[in-house]
């Protein structure tokens, strides 16, 4: 290593020491203790015991709310992510343009991230309430047809959990906005000149150029919905009715961990988690080497 | 250079300043510090109750602090999620006293969580045994120790609405008696218009799951106390228990459908509207729900509510020859966490919560539950004219004074069983399981379920 | 056409949020339409005449509620006729009106001064803990080139991927060994070690400052932390904002760990004040709403006002990878 190479790795680590020690000690030893605890039987109460590989075989073997909860997580992440990217999408291009009242139109889209859970957990039981709720309401009145069952009904719930989380869509928006506004004019004003329509203006220069935005809302996204857990907990108490078919990973990890007592099962139940999402969040980045494109310097 | 320099150093002192302005109050109120100079012993008591009931618990609180000064209790509520007591309990930094239900003390007492009070008991002269409900006692007594003492109970009956009556040409003031009667009744005021359903009769599962209480009310037996297993399987009171909530739900192979049958899924969707229990658009309140199951709190919660409902109480009918029982799902009780740091002073709280007051004065705990309309746990108390004196509220306390009033099984799964049986009961009435699979399933997985448990727990103690 | 669709949208985004506000100037009774009714949105009290007895309308006819018979039913004075009828049956005539009561039941209910000053002492130290830990992260992995940056930098992104629920017992039982349960240690000090989301998004800024500044800053004799100090800082004002703004809001709505650490109620923080509101029979849904209510509205304003700057920041985060 060169002098200046040497420099720099010190220096390096200087920078970053706040959160080399922070990690290893907020999230590494836990993480260390999970893989630990996953080995183990573990009721919180009294210390662990070692059990080898047995809650994985449970879990892989003898455990059908956990391939449920697999089943539901892959549902919900397979819709609520591309839906939200492409609402995203979709608003910030419209709140791009100089429309009158933008300000309040952005804030307007970023209130439900501000709105306190336990609210907005009772304002959606009531939207979505099929006596008499907004949604059915509105559907009766204008449209004179009986709306689903939502959150209550096996085959709507989590398609209601779905629109829930697409209403969160204001951070991934504002996001988008900005990598909007670094997009350069004069490249539509090439675009113009060619004689492009908006629509090929979008296609071939705003979505090439908003790729490492999708890219970095698109590994967030991927993280959020894994662990998505907090809607649905409020929602439907924690229980993942009716039959389970809200019955969520991370809330099936919760309800080992925290009311059955089974925390060693729920570590390997993270430590599982824990590896899906590194996976593809690497897979992600890697295959971003094919989509996006970084403008230059 | 020099001007970028003074303004951080300006930036960082005025950050200074103001996290020092906000700076936040200690832990322990001036009662509190003034109690430690006195030399009192100061203990931690948390409550999973919040709001209206911690309030009520607070005063009382306030009163023992008042009267007597060795003991100071710092008050917490701490609600129900299951994170601080677990977190406090597994990083050793447990309460002196903690207040809560059944199924939780049966969760955690076979783990080594719980101190025993039989010591405490027994040398005290104002909490006897025998004059608490044998229900209740045997919720906090199991594994040959008293692990709690119980506060508050309840019990389950029927309420019905009477103009829905009126309205269906049946006698408001006579109640249905059989299940015969329930059914015939439930026909009648099953009400549906050109839009759709219009009223419900009855529902098993309104206002919340009860398939526990009813496979008992039928005579069925979930549980065997002396083996310690689950018995449900082939037990045909059960079975029958299924068969009848099922029938409550619209049977697409049946070429005439019941009168009282339901789409499940409109049904399903009364239970989870916005404000569907606590508030004025309780079904049954706005009378969406003709006949339903519900407890004694009801006597406060209706004035409040729904004060221009004209409804009326009586006990649950059962089956014919099925013995004849009420049903009360599970207690409210204070105990003693182990490893709490002072448990005699702990238990000084608990025992003047429990006893009556000098001169014949009601108990606070009594106090307590008529705050909250709960029934007390003592024979001696809930007989007491406070309770029995409402025409209303004395129909839910003669419940469980008269009949054999089983309870959620007192076993480390009882979370784990309260679970499966509503997840049983909902896959039969989607008629996606026969009453005998869901009787075999609740047995063979709750059983399974509770091996687990004990295996751990034996290799725990080896 | 645009504005159509965005109109619509907003309609949509904001009904809950309204009905919110609406609910917190509505009386209990008014809260849940009765069956059939469509919700309403705009709070009305009754109208009452001289003696304060409700006006009610009855089968086309208007008439006073003059009370209640021994059966329950209403009996209504229409003119000259004197009538008897069930609450279903009438309706009372409602005039618009705000149910200012609610919003003081809901501080009379909690300390709220006192709850709102831990709550702010929490936020703010973690604001500015945040931002000097994860700026100075952040330049590492942006700023300096050293050998396994990338690779670092990617445990750094997995250790985002560890869900609470597993992590939090062995944090608190580490916090216990060093006394801090029971302090604000716990909510506070971590952030000063930094975050990885918010290390993310300013690595992301600082790789959009062009190198040459460093480069001729380094070559001037500029000390590293010189740099960081002097220029990199300086121009990032719009990413610090963004981080301070997300920081604070996602702090002021944390419920869970203030709760499990925290163990007396006058350290509460606002969050968890919120859940006196909620008991297990019943909920005091008009007060509930409006403590929602008055937690929310600051952070609007919040919001609103950093608008320009948070989307000038992530502008020029440019996230040029």
């Amino acid at each position: 290593m060169t002098r200046m190479e040497r420099r720099n790795l010190r220096n390096g680590i200087l920078f970053a020491l706040p959160y080399l020690i922070g990690g290893s000690i907020f999230m590494v030893y836990p993480l260390v203790m999970s893989v630990y605890y996953s080995l183990c039987h573990y009721n919180i109460i009294t210390p662990p015991t070692l059990a080898g590989l047995a809650n994985y075989r449970a879990l892989f073997f003898r455990d059908e709310v956990f391939w449920k909860s697999v089943y539901n997580t892959l549902y919900f992440t397979a819709f609520s992510v591309p839906l939200s990217l492409i609402l995203a999408v979709g608003l910030a291009v419209l709140l791009n343009q100089a429309v009158k009242g933008q300000s309040v139109f952005r804030t307007v889209f970023f209130l439900p991230t501000i709105v306190p859970i336990v609210a907005s957990a009772v304002l959606w039981l009531w939207v979505l309430n099929p006596e008499s709720g907004l949604i059915n309401g509105m559907l009766r009145e204008f449209f004179n047809v009986e709306g689903p069952g939502w959150i209550a009904d096996i085959r709507w719930s989590k398609p209601s959990l779905i629109l829930m989380s697409l209403w969160s869509v204001g951070g991934p928006m504002v996001i988008f906005l900005a990598g909007l506004a670094d997009v350069p004019a004069v490249l539509y004003e090439a675009a113009d000149i060619d004689g492009a329509g908006p629509w090929q203006k979008f296609r071939n220069v705003t979505l090439p150029m908003l790729t490492p935005t999708i890219l970095f809302n698109l590994v967030m996204g991927l993280i959020g919905a894994f662990q998505y857990f907090t809607q649905v907990y409020v929602m439907t108490a924690g229980k993942g009715t009716p039959a389970d078919s809200t019955m969520f990973y991370a809330l099936y990890l919760y309800r080992n961990s925290f009311v059955y007592l089974k925390m060693g099962y729920a570590s390997a139940m993270a430590l599982l988690l824990f590896l899906v999402i590194l996976a593809a969040t690497v897979g992600v980045l890697i295959s971003s080497k094919r989509w996006v494109h970084y403008h230059g310097e | 250079m020099r001007a970028t320099y003074i303004r951080w150093v300006l930036v960082i002192a005025a950050c200074a300043v103001v996290v020092a302005l906000l700076w936040p109050s200690e832990a322990g109120s001036p009662d509190e510090k003034a109690a430690l100079e006195e030399g009192r012993v100061i203990i931690t008591y948390w409550d999973r109750h919040t709001g209206h009931e911690f309030d009520e618990r607070k005063a009382l609180i306030d009163e023992f602090n008042a009267v007597q000064d060795e003991v100071y209790v710092r008050a917490l509520p701490v609600g129900f999620t299951m994170e601080k007591l677990l977190t406090s309990i597994a990083g050793r930094t447990p309460p002196d006293i903690l207040s809560t239900e059944g199924s939780i003390l049966t969760a955690l007492a076979p783990q080594h969580c719980v101190m025993p009070l039989d010591g405490f008991i027994k040398e005290s002269e104002s909490i006897n045994p025998d004059d608490f409900f044998p229900h209740m006692w045997r919720a906090v007594t199991f594994n040959g120790h008293t692990w709690g003492i119980p506060i508050t109970t309840d019990s389950i009956c029927l309420l019905w609405n009477k103009r829905a009556f009126r309205k269906a040409g049946l006698d408001p003031e006579r109640p249905p008696r059989t299940m015969a009667e329930l059914i015939e009744y439930a026909s009648k005021l099953t009400v549906r218009d050109a839009a759709g359903l219009k009223q419900i009769g009855f529902l098993p599962w309104l206002p919340w799951d009860h398939t526990h209480m009813w496979g008992s009310l039928f005579g069925g037996k979930w549980f065997d106390d002396a083996s310690g297993r689950f018995v449900c399987g082939e037990d045909t009171n059960i079975i029958a228990m299924f068969k009848w909530m099922q029938s409550f739900s619209i049977d697409p192979n049946a070429e005439k459908q019941l009168p009282y049958a339901l789409n499940p899924e409109m049904v399903a969707a009364f239970r989870t509207g916005f404000g569907a229990y606590m508030s004025a658009n309780n079904p049954f309140y706005s009378g969406k729900v003709a006949m339903t199951q519900e407890g004694e709190w009801q006597a406060s919660f209706i004035p409040r509510y729904a004060p221009e409902l004209d409804w009326g109480v009586a006990p649950l009918p059962q089956p014919e020859g099925a013995p004849p029982r009420s049903y009360s799902p599970t207690c409210v009780l204070d105990m003693i966490p182990a490893g709490a740091p002072h448990p005699e002073a702990a238990w000084k709280y608990i025992e003047w919560f429990n006893s009556p007051r000098p001169g014949g004065r009601p108990s606070p705990a009594s106090d307590y539950n008529r705050a909250i309309s709960n029934i007390p746990c003592r024979r001696s108390e809930a007989t007491h004219e406070r309770f029995m004196g409402d025409p209303v509220f004395s129909v839910f306390v003669k419940e469980v004074l008269t009949k054999e009033t089983p309870v959620i099984p007192v076993t480390p799964v009882a979370q784990y069983f309260v679970d499966e049986v509503e997840r049983e009961r909902e896959l039969v009435v989607l008629r996606e399981k026969t009453p005998e699979q869901a009787a075999r399933d609740t047995e063979n997985n709750c059983n399974a379920e509770l091996d687990r448990i004990l295996a751990i727990m034996k290799r725990d103690q080896s | 056409m645009v504005y159509a669709v965005l109109l619509v949208l907003s309609a949509v985004f904001i009904s809950p949020f309204l009905w919110m506000l609406s609910t917190s100037l509505k009386h209990e009774s008014r809260i849940f339409p009765k069956p059939g009714e469509p919700p309403q949105w705009i709070p009305t009290t009754a109208r009452v005449d001289a003696e304060g007895r409700p006006l009610v309308v009855y089968q086309g006819k208007t008439g006073v509620d003059m009370g209640r018979d021994k059966l329950g039913r209403h009996m209504l004075q229409l003119g000259d006729e004197q009538v008897t009828a069930w609450a279903e049956d009438f309706a009372v005539q409602q005039r618009a009106g705000l149910h200012w009561q609610n919003y003081a039941d809901a501080f009379h209910r909690m300390a709220f001064w006192r709850n709102l000053r831990n709550t702010l002492f929490v936020c703010v130290t973690v604001v500015l803990g945040t931002l000097v830990s994860c700026s100075l992260v952040a330049y590492s992995f942006a700023r300096i080139p050293w050998r396994g940056r990338e690779i670092v930098f990617v445990l750094v992104l997995a250790t985002m991927m560890l869900p609470y629920q597993v992590t939090l017992i062995p944090l608190f039982a580490m916090y216990r060994q060093l006394g801090w349960v029971g302090t604000f240690k716990p909510l506070v000090i971590p952030a000063f070690f930094g975050t990885p989301f918010y290390i993310f998004l300013l690595r992301q800024f600082f790789l959009g400052v062009p190198q040459d500044l460093s480069a001729s800053a380094r070559i001037d004799g500029c000390s590293e932390f010189g740099i960081y100090l002097f220029i990199i800082l300086p121009l990032s004002k719009p990413a610090l904002a963004t981080t301070a703004l997300f920081t604070f809001l996602f702090q002021w709505a944390d419920f869970l760990n203030p709760l499990v650490y925290l163990q007396d109620d006058r350290q509460y923080t606002l969050a968890i004040a919120l859940q006196q509101f909620q008991s297990q029979h019943e909920n005091a849904w008009g007060p509930l709403m409006a403590m929602s209510s008055v937690i929310t509205i600051p952070i609007i304003i919040l919001f609103f006002l950093t608008q320009r700057t948070f989307i000038q920041g992530i502008t020029l985060t440019g996230l040029k990878g």
